[in-house]
């Protein structure tokens, strides 16, 4: 069981109100995925439900059982840290056997835990190493083989990934996702990457400044953004917004067109601009495109053997079922 | 001329300058530990000038390991050095950690503590041995005789005289004449020297990462288990670094031990070595070879184990 569930939940350090009061419930088993721009709060969030922040006002309640006041080690959560938090006096078997020792269980059961955990986590090896003596993936790996031998009832990721370097953190991110469905266990997971934000999770959380802006799966958090900001957030490359004469044409304040959403042609189209910068991925071509009204560059999505030379004439055309409208104060418009 | 003899010859003076600042006292030392060297004599004044002719081989040596109180002086070295540095460290750990919180006035607290360690030694001690050790006049004085008045006081009470009249007459410990007077150095330099591996453990605590604190709290540590298992091993190093240097500076300690006592019950290599140069420079210079041979064995112990923690 893991039903997190937080109720009016507010955080101040002195007098700056960094979470303002927050609702929130995340069900069992699910994959949650806190998401925002840097120093937006995920990281606070996340120690409020962890019990290393105390709560201005507000509960938090872990299965149906009111934790606000719980110890943290009493919450039956455990958590990977970004800096993994290894300890480095210790083999890598003390450090997944803590835990355990420190809940007095027996020699025997420590043992037939750390090896499951070992075995899954491919650290079989390393197990008399000191964590100094692993790499980066490695000792994010014991970080995880230490909450995973205390079967807790949620885990609590927090930017796990961010040390590791690209093509480790993209096997890492299949890694986890693995183990969630694997074991269906809760897990609280917060990044700044809306790549392992929309790759990982079941719902996504977009916080900014300690608002939660909306809460949703990735593909309606795609299709359906609530505001610009989500809008602008979710995606990747992001959403392209008009303002200006083309939105009022939609009654809309400001419109938003995913850079996949509009066709793009060397002769005719609705809006004419210059080929900037074109973004060769071999899959797909990205185009920065100048010169359209309300909206400069705009980005465009291409046939990856599309060729553009800088400075010629390009006509864009978006797909009008996928425009997102959204009003004066940034709002959607169904 | 190859590459290297350019460097090589740039660093000679340095390195010479230091093989002479090493040897020749050493060598001064040795050659009057084998020699009959002495300050004033009348019945042999040829003894008052180092020379050859003097030649005394290992008679030194036996005159000193027979002196009744060179046995005696090896065991208080000992006795005071490890006594200091088992407290200094234990209190230096304590204290680290309860400042390391933070709370109001933190940074006088600081200060305050510091302070002790930029008392020059002989007023350290001549404070220690007289405003605060004495029997009579010192803190200790005072206090002793206070509870003894007020337990006479209570026992001519009705009711509970009975129990007072129970408890013994309090004596003051003199400090100044027997074994006791090493205990006295050892408080002092104890109370001077703690300072300094707060210091050195202070500087550590803070670089102790909070995270890995965090996730110990999550695991269920207890703030005893967090201490024990995370910020010990962390103090490590500066606990062996504390321990190393400090072993070198009270293997020599003199002042403190002239001032509370002149020696009386109380001595260590280097006061013995000091007595021994009022007249017979022959026998301080054995005693002196004795005291390298004991610092070496005590360096070596230390290496051993400061070599660990540093390995790791
Ligand atoms: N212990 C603290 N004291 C004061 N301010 C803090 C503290 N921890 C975080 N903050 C502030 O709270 C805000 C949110 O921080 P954080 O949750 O770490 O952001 P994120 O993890 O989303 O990058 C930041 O503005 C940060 O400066
Ligand atoms: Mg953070």
């Amino acid at each position: 069981m893991g039903r997190i569930v937080l109720e009016h939940v507010t955080k101040s350090f002195g007098n700056t109100q960094v979470i303002p009061p927050l609702d929130l419930t995340i069900e069992d088993g699910e994959f949650a995925v806190f998401v925002g721009p840097s120093g937006c709060g995920k990281s606070t969030l996340l120690r409020l439900i962890a019990g290393l922040e105390d709560t201005t006002s507000g509960k938090v309640v872990i299965d149906d059982q009111d934790m606000t006041e719980i110890s943290p080690s009493k919450r039956g959560l455990a958590m990977v840290f970004q800096s993994y938090a290894l300890y480095p006096h210790m083999t890598v078997r003390k450090n997944i056997a803590f835990p355990m020792r420190m809940a007095g269980m027996s020699e025997e059961e420590q043992n037939k835990r750390i090896e499951t955990a070992a075995a899954s986590l491919n650290l079989t090896d390393y197990l008399d190493r000191k964590p100094g003596q692993l790499s980066g993936g490695q000792r994010q790996r014991v970080a995880i083989g230490r909450a995973i031998v205390r079967d807790p009832s949620a885990f609590l990721f927090d930017e796990p990934l961010s040390n590791l370097d690209a093509a480790l953190r993209v096997g890492m991110r299949l890694e986890i996702t693995e183990m969630h469905e694997r074991m269906q266990t809760t897990m609280i997971y917060v990044t700044h990457d809306q790549v392992e934000a929309m790759t990982m999770a079941n719902k996504i959380v977009v916080l900014q400044a300690g608002v939660i802006e909306q809460v949703g799966s990735p593909l309606e958090l795609y299709h359906k953004p609530r505001n610009k900001f989500v809008a602008g957030f979710i995606g990747s490359p992001k959403m392209n917004l008009i303002e200006g004469a083309e939105a009022k044409k939609h009654n809309a304040e400001t419109i938003g067109i995913r850079p996949e959403h509009v066709v793009v042609s060397n002769t005719d189209g609705l809006w004419k601009g210059t080929v900037g910068v074109a973004e060769h991925l071999g899959s797909d071509t990205f185009v920065h495109v100048h010169g359209i009204e309300g909206c400069d560059p705009m980005t465009v999505r291409a046939a990856g053997d599309a060729t553009f030379k800088h400075g010629e004439d390009i006509y864009l055309t978006p797909d009008e079922t996928q425009i997102h409208k959204f009003d004066a104060a940034g709002l959607r418009i169904e | 001329m190859s590459n290297r003899t350019l460097p090589r010859l740039l660093q000679s003076p340095a390195v010479f300058l230091l093989l002479i600042w090493m040897l020749v006292p050493l060598s001064m030392t040795l050659y009057f530990s084998f020699i009959r060297y002495v300050l004033n004599s009348l019945r042999k004044p040829e003894w008052t000038t180092p020379a050859l002719s003097n030649w005394r081989g290992f008679g030194n040596y036996e005159f000193v390991l027979k002196s009744k109180d060179f046995l005696f002086a090896i065991q208080n070295s000992l006795l005071i050095v490890c006594s200091i540095l088992f407290l200094t460290v234990i209190l230096g750990v304590l204290i680290a950690v309860l400042i390391n919180k933070s709370f109001p006035g933190q940074g006088i607290v600081r200060v305050l503590l510091i302070s002790p360690f930029f008392v020059m030694p002989a007023v350290n001690a001549v404070l220690w041995i007289n405003m605060i050790l004495d029997p009579v006049l010192g803190l200790q004085g005072i206090a002793v005789g206070g509870i003894n008045d007020m337990v006479d006081g209570l026992r001519a009470a009705p009711g509970i005289g009975w129990f007072f009249s129970l408890w013994p007459e309090l004596t003051p410990i003199s400090f100044r004449a027997t074994q006791t007077s090493a205990y006295a150095v050892i408080i002092m330099v104890t109370w001077q020297w703690t300072p300094f591996a707060v210091l050195i453990f202070m500087t550590s605590l803070q670089s102790e990462d909070q995270q890995q604190k965090e996730a110990a709290i999550l695991d269920g540590a207890s703030t005893w288990s967090q201490f024990r298992f995370l910020t010990l091993p962390h103090l490590g190093r500066p606990i062996a670094i504390v321990v190393m240097i400090q072993a070198i500076f009270h293997l020599s300690l003199y002042a403190e031990i002239e001032i509370v006592s002149r020696g009386n019950g109380n001595k260590n290599l280097p006061y013995l070595i000091g007595e021994f140069a009022n007249n017979n420079i022959g026998a301080a210079s054995a005693t002196g070879i004795f005291a390298v041979i004991l610092a070496n064995i005590v360096a070596i112990f230390l290496l051993r184990m400061v070599g660990k923690t540093l390995m790791e």
